[in-house]
């Protein structure tokens, strides 16, 4: 996904998006997050954007929990472990 | 079963996704090796920092400097990691990863400034209601953007386009990270119960 569209010049004063991108990226997004409530017309940007900060944010939390429960696995990498047999077959598939 | 366009795009967007959960835990697998086996971490939060550390790497490198945000998250995750980084970058399966140093290095030019850029506030005259509404949504937008730049990695100096881009990009990234970190961990504490 390395399209790059032609950059509008970032200006220092407005940036804003135009209405084409806004409804094509938006209906992106919105496929990908969890369920969204839609309210008011000129409240779907922000609505989509703070859905989009929350999913993000648990998703950081979510590595990070997975990261403490899976401290365990740095000791037995190398090792003639269960797991890095697992692991190894999983990934010369 | 008729296969209708939809579903056949769904069918893709799932064989890439796996593609890309192999790659990930590849690449994963390889620096935990490199950053971990070399140390003996005693503590918890060290084990815990390496792991996060290298799967954020591993994330980004996948994309091969294709979008801002892992070029950014694979700079940040390094200088995290050379905390830790002891002569395993001079070994062979080191030069297989992006290593930290060289990487950083690499990035350096492309250093983005953290520094936030604050909009100077200019006083209106009072508005009719309808056009109030409007600049209040306007100015939850402009707020909710920047907390969005401050959540992706190397956000802070992107245009609102590519800011939604790198988003999508960014969360479907951390979506496969996200997923094969969950199935390790059900299947090494599923291991480790006996």
């Amino acid at each position: 996904m390395s399209n790059r569209r032609s950059r509008q010049p970032s200006s220092s004063g407005s940036s804003r998006i135009s209405d084409d991108q806004i409804v094509d990226l938006l209906s992106k997004l919105r496929r990908i997050l969890p369920k969204i409530h839609d309210s008011g017309r000129s409240s779907k940007v922000s609505k989509v954007l703070q859905e989009t900060c929350n999913y993000i944010r648990s998703l950081h939390r979510e590595v990070d929990d997975l990261s403490e429960r899976l401290f365990q696995l740095l000791g037995t990498i190398d090792a003639d472990s269960p797991e890095a047999t697992i692991i190894r077959s999983l990934i010369l598939q | 079963m008729t296969f209708s366009p939809s579903h056949r795009v769904d069918l893709k967007r799932m064989a890439s996704k796996a593609s890309l959960k192999q790659k990930f835990l590849k690449k994963w697998m390889e620096g935990l090796r490199t950053y971990g086996s070399s140390n003996p971490f005693t503590t918890v939060s060290e084990r815990k920092r390496i792991i996060k550390l290298s799967a954020d790497i591993a994330m980004a490198s996948i994309q091969e400097g294709a979008t801002k945000w892992s070029r950014a998250l694979i700079e940040n995750a390094s200088q995290g990691m050379d905390t830790f980084k002891k002569s395993a970058m001079s070994d062979d399966r080191g030069a297989r990863l992006p290593s930290a140093a060289s990487v950083a290095k690499k990035i350096a030019s492309k250093k983005i400034s953290k520094s936030r850029r604050r909009r100077t506030r200019i006083c209106e005259p009072p508005r009719p209601k309808r056009l109030q509404a409007r600049s209040i949504a306007k100015r939850l937008v402009k707020k909710r953007t920047q907390v969005l730049k401050n959540l992706v990695p190397g956000g802070e100096s992107m245009d609102d386009a590519s800011l939604i881009k790198e988003t999508l990009d960014y969360i479907m990234s951390l979506q496969v990270q996200v997923d094969v970190m969950r199935s390790l961990a059900c299947m090494s504490e599923h291991l480790h119960r006996k």
